[in-house]
């Protein structure tokens, strides 16, 4: 309606207005360009060869383009195998538990007729003002529980954030109007039946949407391997990235594992190799799932 | 616009709602007259806590007699802890600090029950809240007397010898508390069944399903938010590898003090500029580039430079290390391959501090120009076209429009967005800080923030665990009290702001 309503009086439309939309549709489109620039560059150091990187440094455009660095990863992919498969559990297992309990969770704190909603909010909610820091929270994890190593401690410590509980509180109250349930339960059904009968048919967008943000935190996490992993077996992806990016030790095990020479490895060019590797399937599922971003943060920041 | 952050939802209309003051009867004057006893009987000058054989419990300590000396034969609940650290037994420590944290909470729920009787508004029918209030303080106050009453055993043991003993005031608080528990539990259900409002076991009964559903959310919760804080104690030990984590010797505040001299400004200083900074900015920022992308009137265009711009909020902080790299690296770097091609000096970006915060307030920007935008653009489709169709009937240029009617419709979400920032100005931006400046010391101290100091110590140096611990805590409180002094003023101008 909006675009066509312009279009209708564009002729009436003084230069001004003309002017500035202009102006505006360049900068806008200028300052995508500059955000996505930087992948540009990643890219383009990916396919750059190695040589030239280091003695003419990266540049936005491949200088003499070659495949070298990604041969060299998959010549002997077993590491970079593992922490693709590693994540992708953690994602899964993360992500389907994760919603599955702040699911629960926030159908419970959006009924109405649950006396204790109120108190069990606030609970949730002060987690997010105050905690006892992340010593303690470590501490936690690696003595009292002793899941050092463990990959518990990699998924376990994201499955739910007091603003995804909201967020999905939000959803079910906009999805189910409480006339529906409370008709449900004149009819006789109880909790269980108004949940997975009312309430998860129509939630799709809910899930999708929290969903989709959980499984990008735990693609993009790299901070709780850091803290509990104590072999590269149970490193996430983007840990692994992390240390290639900044151990030599790292490096050293790649020539050796795909038989190379130290010297003749493309170092440069491999960590931006690594980076394309790591990113790519977001950047691909990105346009598809970005509507849900959208609703999920237009949501979340105003009424959340 | 709903904005209340938690949506705590008001009651429904035809609710009873007292109004009267509280009626007093025979079960409240039980419990009013114990709990002024027990407040009576908490009073500083009341020893709950002796020390006896204190020869040879000192001994066993291996304590000069000049610290002997500043020790007390009998200890009142609040100073407890000072024996803890004139002793420096950290085995008890963390028991004598839950006593006090008790204490505190024991004593406060007095206050208030005592504040309720005489408070003349009321939310619930009849007495209820009061009673509810008395129950409290009940419980609190018989938890405190179990608590303290299993000090002597716990304590006893953990030395190997009786150097402990109990005063009976303890005993007759622990029996006031159950008699007026009793007594109110019964004037309570009395009541309950009159207005017939359910107690707790009447509503666990009923929707125990719902709270089988929050059996995840409460496990998770307590594992990964509640349980850590008692974690808290370890600021206030000066941690060694032989006491080990639970016995290691009660310092007090001295984590803090030593904080205090060394770093707690430069955090705090870097910390807050920093957040500042990222919220004023790029709030301006994402507005500015909201109203650009919503006066583009060519489809695609829109659709694609919004995609762009959200980018860089979906990838990893791990990709900011590798752009990083690429861009600033003295040899190979692009903006250096660059510089060099064009004639110019290389820059040495990793040992200048002076560039960074201009880096990392870029970086920042440019992750999270996307987030923000949606929101603004958001608000600014749903305004009416007929505001805007009325405007250029009457003559209004383009920025006319803008500041007239864009900017009007916006500030509601700005200032919203604004204050929920604000509420987190002492939480870090831990990734962006740790992908840029990782371990590079030349930059600490103007890129040091409370977040990476503490990872820091916690990944490198276990022997600073109190240290930084405190800096932790530190850092909860501060922002703690940030939070609820700009909620309490926010909720006295504008209920519709207030974060809760």
């Amino acid at each position: 309606m909006k675009t066509r309503g312009y279009v209708s009086n564009r002729i009436k439309e003084p230069v001004s207005t003309v002017a500035f939309k202009t102006v505006s549709a360049i900068i806008a489109f200028l300052a995508g360009v500059i955000c996505v620039l930087p992948f540009v560059m990643i890219t383009s150091g990916a396919f750059s060869d190695n040589r030239t990187i280091l003695t003419e440094g990266y540049g936005l455009l491949p200088k003499n383009f070659t495949l070298d660095a990604f041969k060299t990863i998959f010549r002997s992919p077993k590491d970079i195998i593992q922490a693709y498969l590693m994540t992708i559990y953690y994602t899964v297992v993360g992500t389907s538990l994760g919603l599955f309990s702040i699911t629960l969770c926030a159908y419970v704190i959006s009924r109405n007729d649950f006396r204790y909603r109120n108190k069990v909010s606030f609970l949730i909610y002060f987690t997010s003002i105050f905690g006892g820091g992340i010593i303690p929270w470590y501490l936690m994890y690696a003595n009292v529980l002793g899941l050092k190593g463990s990959t518990i401690a990699i998924w376990f410590p994201a499955l739910m954030t007091p603003f995804h509980i909201i967020l999905m509180r939000t959803f079910i109250k906009g999805s189910v109007p409480d006339a529906i349930t409370e008709s449900a339960k004149i009819d006789g059904a109880g909790h269980l039946t108004i949940f997975f009968r009312i309430v998860l048919p129509v939630l799709g967008p809910g899930l999708a949407t929290v969903g989709l943000f959980l499984a990008l935190g735990y693609w993009n996490d790299w901070y709780r391997s850091s803290m509990f992993s104590i072999n590269s077996n149970t490193w996430e992806l983007q840990f692994y990235l992390y240390n290639l990016l900044n151990a030599t030790q790292a490096m050293k095990q790649m020539a050796q594992q795909s038989g190379m020479q130290l010297a003749d490895l493309p170092t440069e060019s491999v960590k931006m190799a690594m980076a394309v590797v790591a990113t790519g399937p977001v950047l691909l599922f990105y346009p598809f799932v970005q509507r849900y971003f959208v609703t999920g943060i237009t949501i979340g920041a105003v009424k959340g | 616009m709903k904005s209340n952050m938690l949506n705590l939802s008001p009651r429904k209309p035809g609710e009873k709602r007292g109004s009267e003051g509280c009626k007093m009867n025979p079960a409240l004057w039980i419990a009013l007259v114990s709990s002024i006893i027990t407040l009576i009987l908490s009073l500083p000058f009341i020893k709950w806590i002796e020390i006896i054989n204190s020869e040879a419990l000192y001994k066993s300590f291996k304590l000069l007699p000049s610290s002997i000396e500043k020790l007390a034969p009998k200890y009142n609940i609040y100073n407890i802890l000072s024996f803890v650290y004139e002793t420096r037994q950290g085995s008890i420590g963390l028991y004598a600090m839950l006593l006090l944290l008790l204490t505190a909470a024991t004593l406060y729920m007095h206050g208030l029950f005592i504040f309720r009787i005489f408070k003349k508004k009321k939310f619930t029918p009849g007495n209820i809240s009061v009673y509810f209030g008395a129950k409290c303080a009940a419980v609190f106050t018989f938890v405190l007397s179990l608590g303290t009453i299993g000090y002597i055993p716990f304590s006893n043991s953990r030395f190997k010898m009786a150097g402990f003993a109990l005063s009976p005031v303890v005993y007759i608080i622990l029996l006031l508390s159950i008699i007026s528990y009793i007594a109110i539990k019964i004037a309570d259900v009395k009541e309950r069944k009159y207005y017939r409002e359910p107690g707790f076991f009447t509503e666990f009964r009923r929707n125990w399903i719902l709270f089988l559903m929050l059996l995840p959310t409460f496990i998770f919760f307590m594992i990964n938010a509640y349980l850590p804080m008692i974690g808290v104690y370890f600021g206030f030990t000066a941690f060694n590898f032989r006491d080990g984590l639970w016995a290691s010797p009660f310092v007090g505040f001295k984590n803090f003090e030593h904080l205090f001299k060394a770093d707690l400004f430069k955090l705090t200083r870097n910390t807050i500029l920093y957040n500042l900074v990222f919220i004023g900015v790029g709030n301006v920022l994402q507005v500015i580039f909201a109203i650009f992308v919503s006066h583009i009137t060519v489809r695609w265009l829109k659709r694609v430079s919004q995609t762009l711009m959200f980018m860089p909020y979906f990838v990893s902080f791990v990709i900011l290390k590798v752009l990083v790299y690429n861009l600033f690296q003295y040899e190979t770097g692009s903006i250096n391959s660059l510089l060099v091609s064009l004639g110019m000096e290389r820059i040495d970006f990793y040992n200048t501090p002076a560039y960074w915060p201009f880096l990392i307030t870029l970086f920042y920007l440019w992750k999270n120009l996307g987030y923000g935008m949606v929101v603004y653009l958001a608000t600014i489709t749903g305004i009416s076209d007929e505001y805007y169709e009325a405007a250029k009937i009457d003559g209004a240029n383009i920025f006319q429009q803008i500041r007239y009617i864009t900017l009007p419709h916006v500030k509601p979400t700005f200032i919203i967005l604004l204050l929920y920032a604000l509420g987190s100005i002492m939480k870090g931006q831990f990734e962006l800080f740790y992908q840029l400046v990782g371990t590079n010391g030349l930059l600490y101290n103007i890129t040091d923030i409370f977040d990476t100091y503490v990872y820091r110590i916690s990944t490198t140096q276990p022997l600073n665990i109190g240290i930084g611990t405190a800096a932790g805590l530190y850092q909860a409180i501060f922002g703690f009290v940030t939070i609820m002094v700009t909620n309490y003023f926010v909720k006295k101008r504008n209920e519709d702001f207030a974060l809760f």
